[in-house]
Order: C-alpha cells, then structure tokens, then sequence
C-alpha cells in the first residue's frame, strides 16, 4: 500500500517545490521524509550540501532517512536516469510498496546545459512511471531563471506546497508531445569562430581521427576517448539513419571541445533518443544513449534544413 | 602501388596486397634475400611455371646456387592444386610446419616464404577456408621460427574479399580497419589492432568464428594492446561469442573508454581490463 498523496496512484508520482526560503522547502520536506520513514518506505535525500545539511538538522536523530551521497547523481541526465533506476529496482524487488526520493539539480545545470535537463524532467515522468516512486524536485524561485521554472512547470505534473497541498499545474505537458517540440541550440561561444575541423560525409574513421588530432592536451586522456566515442556513435548515425550531406564541424576551446554533427534528416523519432536506451538497436537509439553518458553536454537540434547533434567534452558552462 | 609498407611486425606474419607485380617481386626479393642471409631457407610459392616464378627472383644474388644446394625453392602452385580447390587449413598448416621443422633439421636457422595465394581465395568458400588457414599457420608461425609474406593480387580481388584476408594479418598494407592476430604466447586467445566500428562488424564476426578462440579456464582472453577503438556493437559482438562458447571475454586494452563502454552496456559476458 502506497501512503501520502501517492497513495492509490499506479507507477510514478512527479512533483516539484517551487520555494522562496528555507522554511517554505523544509515545510514540505520535513513532513515528506518523516511520513515516509513512518511507513516504513524507503525514503531518500538527493539534495547538494548546503540543502543536505539543512534538512539533516532539521531532522530527529536517526530518523532513518537515507542522504544520497552527492557528487555525480546529477552529473549528466541519462546517467542519473540509470542509476536511479537501478536504485529504485533493488528497492521494489526488496519489496517496498513505496519509494521517496526529494532532490534538487546542482544550479550550474540551470545555464548553457539547461536544455538536456529539461529533457531529463520531462522524460522521467516516463522513464519511472514502471516503479511506486513519489519524487519531489526542490527549485528555488530565487536562483532558477525564469525559463527554467517555465519548463519546471510544463515538467511536473504538479507542485507540492508547503501547506500540505499537492496541486495539480496547468502547463504540465506530457512526456512525448514536451520532447517532440523544436528546442532552440544556444550558441556555444567557440561556435563563433573558425571551425579547426569540417568535414563532409566522413567516415566514423575519419571523424574519429579528426578528434584525436584536435586534442591538444586541455582534457583528460579520458574525456578526449569518451567524446571520440560519441562523435563515432554520432557520425554513424547521421550516416545510417539520417540524409545527406553529413558534417561534422570541430571547434575547441581553452577548456573544451565542441564537436557538431549534422544531416540532413529530421533526428531520432524516439522523443527519449538519448535519455533512454532505444528497444531496437537498428534505430540508433544505443549510439546515442552512450554518447549522452559519454560527454559533458549533448545538445539536440531540429533545424529547417539538418538535424544537428552537439557534443561537448570538457567544461559546457558558458556564459549565458 | 597505392599504400606503404606496414611496419613489419615482431614475428613476421605480413599480408602484401599489391597491383604491381613488379612491386611484389622487389619485395619478395628483399624479404627472401634478407631471409638467406640470416641462414634461412627459403620459399617462393605463387602460380605459374617454375622458370617464370625463377624469373620473379631475377635480383635475388646467389639465387642459382640457393636453388641448387635447397636453400631455395620455387614451388608452383598449380603444381600442388586444382582450380578452385577448397585448402585445408590444417592439412595446409602441417604442410609448412613440417617445412620450417625440415629446415631446421638440415641446419637452417628458419623458414620464410613468400606466397602468392590469389588463385586460392577466388570463391567465398575457398575465402572462408583460407583465412582459418591464415589464422593457424599466424598462431603457428608465433611459436616456431616461419615467417610469412601472404600476396594477394589487388587486380583479381575485390576490396571485401582482400579484407576478409588481410584482417587475420597481424599487419598489412591493405586498406582494413582491423587486424585480429595470434596473441604471442601467453597473452591471450588471439590480439586485436586498429579499430572496431560498425563499417567492419560483420567482418569481425566472421573474422571471430574463422579464429574459433578456446577459452582457457572459462575465459577467452584477448589481447586489445595494438587495439585503438571499439564501438558498442563489437562489443555486443565479443559478448555474444563468448557466450556462444560458454566463457568470459577478457579484453585487455589501454583504452579505458571501452571498459566504460562495457560497463554501460552490463554486458554479462565481457569484462575489459585497462592496461597503462
């Protein structure tokens, strides 16, 4: 038996804090994590450190509630969405009628790499609907843009407040239409320059030496391998699934590089491309699943004429 | 010619595709030569008759008297097969295996041999037979002193057909992404160079079933050190035939992204280990 305002919903309660201080957030967390533990769920806290620590004194000595340790959970969407997916199977099977999870995004996702989790908000009210999860996404009104908490709005279902209402938003648009709407791409500041690569209709081994001859030893070995995996996986795509001409333009940066891959096709029609594995390998879907866990940014954009994927190793925070 | 030369390879193992027969035969001079001159005895073997084949060796010095006290021998291979003959890879490896161990018998110091084997490889049958063949006399050839220049003729061949040859090299001058080899001894099943992408997947596939690994102690161990990429399908690949033969595939690379890949994929049957 699910409790709270979950109980008797099938598959996955979505909601979001909009609070303005301290005592407007602990107002719906405290209640949240301690009827939780009351009834004996699993209830866990994904919050940063600042919050993390507000919450832990707020609360009663071994309330039993479990703190997510921080650090990487919200390091990239598509990672976040298989961890906790894990995490929430080991649950269920050990037979937690309920799972509560509050948590909040680290605010540098709230810039240039925004879109990507916009698309993570929306694409979990699908990806967790197969488990008895009641999740709450803490944004505060006074560090979150404004389009942030526009997209915040047509993400979540509905808005827990700290009356102990539970309130359904208006805006909120389903999984599949949300994801299928064109995004704009902000303009990475190095797109403005010179590509040092451009290539038409390369070959994955092309466009894979491209990038390995690009590295000029701003990133790790290891960042430099995992986005030569993304470009590969990308240029494989456009080549297999998408229409001609194929281009790939490199660009890189005192702390980056910034590969765009685009066709002449209209993209995946999968709404989840990249956020959830495809069920069928031949659409591509695989490729670009790995290739969201294997950047620091991925930026998806549908364009009159291309579809155009953006890869970014490195730091993506550019100014915006 | 339209490539350069691999670099040759610690054993000597090397596939020469070429257009030029001119080429191949300044090559098989300085391979052989180089081979005489260490001690070896040495082989061409190719189609056509004795006196052209001789012919092919013209700058070859001393090549009238190798020829006549056996240090060299020019074998035609329309003398030893039909057309359209299916070899068999093993009858065919005894064959040189018991060549390089009548060499050292008579007091060389090892056995080399050009061959032209386009005549051999023209159906895909003869194709798939042969390159178990190459596989076995490379595994071979890493254990017992024989060394090897296989010459395919670029005019005859098509470029499927040459890779399907020239990935079980441990080096060629062919244009193929991948080369899947002998492992020296100890080091695994077989080794893996170049890269792995879908463009070649199904050319591994085959590529893995013609090498048909035995695992070892449950595991098919596989050294990745020449090995510079992998893409998630090859690896899916490598997953699903060690399963087929109820083992673990153990990778061994330097490239840590593959062991990132691998752990994405929760693949039940591969496990890569980094090497730095």
């Amino acid at each position: 038996m699910r409790t709270g305002a979950a109980a008797g919903h099938t598959g996955y309660y979505h909601e979001a804090i909009l609070y303005d201080s301290d005592e407007h957030l602990l107002a719906v967390v405290l209640p949240f994590l301690l009827g939780g533990v009351e009834a004996g769920e699993p209830t866990l806290v994904g919050f940063g450190e600042r919050n993390a620590e507000l919450v832990r004194r707020a609360l009663p000595a071994h309330s039993g509630v479990t703190f997510l340790p921080g650090g990487n959970v919200y390091a990239r969407p598509t990672s976040a969405i298989r961890s906790y997916r894990k995490l929430l199977a080991e649950h269920v099977a050990e037979g937690a009628p309920q799972v509560r999870i509050v948590g909040e995004l680290p605010t540098s996702a709230f810039g240039a790499t925004w879109d990507w989790w916009a698309r993570y908000e929306s694409a979990i009210n699908h990806a967790y609907d197969d488990f008895p999860l009641w999740s709450i996404c803490a944004y505060n009104t006074r560090v979150a843009p404004e389009p942030v908490l526009a997209d915040v709005a047509r993400t979540h279902p509905r808005v827990a407040g700290p009356d102990g209402s539970h309130v359904p938003i208006g805006v909120y648009t389903e999984a599949r239409s949300y994801l299928s709407e064109p995004r704009p791409m902000l303009l990475d500041p190095v797109q403005r320059t010179a590509p040092l690569v451009e290539l038409t209709d390369p070959t994955p081994a092309q466009a894979r030496a491209a990038v390995y001859a690009a590295d000029r030893g701003q990133l790790p070995a290891d960042d430099v391998e995992d986005l030569v995996v993304a470009v590969s996986e990308t240029v494989t795509n456009a080549l297999r699934h998408g229409l001609p001409p194929t281009r790939m333009r490199l660009w890189a940066g005192a702390d980056r590089i910034v590969v765009a891959v685009s066709d002449g096709g209209d993209g995946p029609k999968d709404p989840f491309a990249g956020l959830l594995p495809a069920t069928s390998a031949s659409a591509g879907g695989l490729g670009m699943w790995i290739s969201h866990q294997s950047c620091n940014h991925v930026a998806l954009h549908r364009g009159p004429d291309a579809f155009t994927v953006r890869l970014t190793a490195g730091n993506p925070h550019f100014p915006v | 010619m339209t490539s350069h030369a691999a670099p040759p390879p610690a054993y000597g193992h090397l596939c020469w595709v070429y257009d030029d027969p001119a080429a191949l035969d300044s090559r098989a001079v300085a391979f052989l030569g180089a081979g005489l001159a260490a001690g070896e005895r040495v082989w061409l073997a190719a189609a056509g008759t004795h006196a052209a084949l001789a012919r092919r060796l013209d700058g070859l010095p001393g090549l009238g008297n190798a020829l006549r006290r056996g240090a060299a021998r020019i074998v035609s291979v329309d003398d030893a097969y039909r057309i359209d003959e299916i070899v068999d890879p093993e009858i065919q490896v005894r064959a040189y295996a018991a060549a390089t161990e009548d060499a050292l018998a008579a007091g060389y110091t090892g056995f080399r041999v050009v061959a032209e084997a386009t005549s051999l490889v023209r159906t895909p049958a003869q194709r798939d037979a042969f390159a178990r063949y190459e596989h076995l006399i490379d595994r071979y050839m890493r254990t017992r002193p024989m060394s090897a220049i296989c010459a395919y003729d670029r005019r005859e061949l098509a470029g499927p057909a040459i890779a399907e040859l020239a990935c079980m090299h441990a080096d060629s001058n062919a244009d193929v992404l991948f080369h899947l080899h002998a492992a020296a001894p100890g080091d695994g099943a077989f080794a893996l160079a170049g890269e792995l992408d879908p463009s070649v997947h199904r050319l591994f596939a085959a590529a893995l079933d013609r090498v048909d690994p035995r695992p070892v102690d449950g595991r098919l161990l596989i050294d990745g050190n020449r090995l510079r990429f992998i893409d998630h399908g090859s690896l899916i690949e490598l997953d699903e035939h060690a399963r087929r033969r109820g083992a673990t595939a153990v990778l061994r690379t330097s490239r840590s992204a593959a062991a990132r890949l691998a752990e994405l994929l929760d693949l039940p049957d591969v496990r890569v280990e980094v090497t730095r």
